[in-house]
């Protein structure tokens, strides 16, 4: 079996792809605010939902036009197009690299605290949830952009960790501002945990969410406003440069390694299905 | 074993050599669909977005060339990234060149194609994944990002009460 053909013979997934790609760059960036927070609504969600609705494993109907080995083409199509995302995210971390290695030890070694979704996520999807593969890329990481790219390059995206990372990513997207700013105002008014500390663990994920957190953040301590939000950005920064190789090296050896353990008997059962 | 064959193995997958060439073809042409949706997204002109493209385009392709051909395994896109970073490190002296060139290239729209890919990739199996589970990950999804927001700020206050 051939991957995806020449370029011309898959003509219909690219025009899809560009038509999909077009119309949800043009309804743009849309906030519909909750209080504080927002549920933020993205170009990528939007490409998302339209190319599912043209999806004939979906929708019947989209057969006609997308058939079942353009289903098939997409598939690698996935990582390509990842890829100068990827290139461009690397290229915003290197000129900050002076940056952060000063950046300290409280943030280098917070970014550890990252692997808190391991300890506790992993086992509840486990144990209390009884999820299977899903359970992998849905918990061995925060699942930004990074992450689903792991994923999908370890596992592809047509698979159970593919679907366990992407719902995470999508709540992510979708309710992440809405989550850490409520989050950050529950730990706020704990009063355990100093303003400092909480600032760098804004940091952990998207953009948007580190915006939301130290604005909470902010909201609760007004004076300290500018120290909340350099170190969430520090943070952020450290996150995206050192996230992605700790969850390659670090959290996704770790969870593959506790399933193995939790579930002894399903990998030799999977391996001969595949 | 094709691509997509690697792609789907749910267990450890055994390590395919990724095919330069229809890759850099595949990546082009990506690069085409990430320059149309900047012209939409940004406000730079398209003779400078076909500038950042072409940028991001070659630190792809050094980092598929370095998936095939390094005497490590690393995935691609740990070597792009390592590539991007490498690139625009401040202190060499292509550096600020490099930076310049992508440095309007808008984030959120190179991201766009990828997830339409996604959506057309679907087929019955993931459907029934989350048909059959779907509410319970929306929960695990909210208790990720609760514990490592969590776990962050637990670490980041014990160090630093350690610290001073």
């Amino acid at each position: 079996m051939r991957a995806p053909g020449s370029v011309l013979d898959m003509w219909r997934l690219h025009v899809a792809v560009l038509v999909v790609a077009v119309v949800a760059q043009l309804i743009d960036v849309r906030e519909i605010p909750i209080g504080p927070a927002a549920i933020l609504l993205l170009p990528l969600l939007y490409a998302f939902l339209l190319s599912v609705l043209i999806n004939p494993h979906v929708v019947r109907a989209a057969s006609k036009f997308i058939r079942k080995r353009e289903v098939k083409a997409a598939s690698p199509m996935i990582v390509i197009a990842i890829m100068p995302f990827i290139a461009k995210f690397g290229t915003t971390i290197g000129p900050s690299f002076e940056e952060l290695i000063e950046a300290g030890p409280a943030l280098l070694l917070q970014e550890i605290g990252n692997l808190a979704t391991v300890a506790f996520a992993f086992p509840l999807a486990i144990w209390a949830f009884k999820l299977h593969r899903e359970a992998i890329g849905a918990t061995f990481s925060v699942a930004r952009e990074p992450n689903l790219a792991i994923i999908v390059d370890r596992y592809g995206l047509k698979s159970p960790e593919g679907t366990g990372v992407m719902v995470v990513y999508v709540v992510g997207t979708l309710f992440g501002t809405l989550i850490f700013s409520v989050l950050a105002s529950l730990m706020a008014s704990l009063g355990i945990f100093t303003p400092e500390a909480l600032a760098m663990a804004c940091g952990v994920g998207s953009g948007s969410m580190l915006a939301a957190c130290s604005g909470a953040l902010s909201g609760m301590w007004p004076g300290m406003e500018d120290t909340v939000v350099a170190l969430a950005g520090a943070s952020n920064l450290l996150t995206y440069a050192t996230g992605l190789y700790v969850s390659l090296f670090v959290a996704l050896p770790v969870v593959e390694w506790l399933y193995k353990k939790a579930r002894p008997g399903e990998a030799s059962a999977a391996r001969k299905e595949s | 074993m094709s691509a997509e064959d690697t792609a789907s193995g749910s267990t450890r997958i055994p390590r395919e050599k990724i095919a330069v060439v229809p890759t850099l073809r595949d990546l082009a042409l990506v690069s085409v669909l990430g320059w149309a949706l900047q012209l939409l997204a940004t406000d730079i002109s398209a003779l400078a977005a076909v500038g950042g493209m072409a940028g991001l385009y070659l630190i792809c392709a050094g980092g598929i060339v370095l998936t095939r051909f390094a005497p490590f395994y690393l995935p691609s896109i740990a070597w792009i990234s390592l590539l991007g970073i490498a690139a625009t490190l401040p202190f060499t002296p292509w550096g600020s060149a490099v930076t310049a060139l992508v440095a309007d290239i808008d984030f959120l729209a190179l991201s766009v194609p990828a997830l339409a890919y996604a959506g057309l990739a679907l087929t019955e199996r993931e459907i029934d994944v989350v048909k059959k589970s779907g509410w319970k990950l929306l929960l695990i999804a909210v208790f990720v990002l609760a514990s490592t927001y969590i776990g962050s700020a637990v670490v980041a206050d014990i160090v630093l009460r350690i610290t001073g």
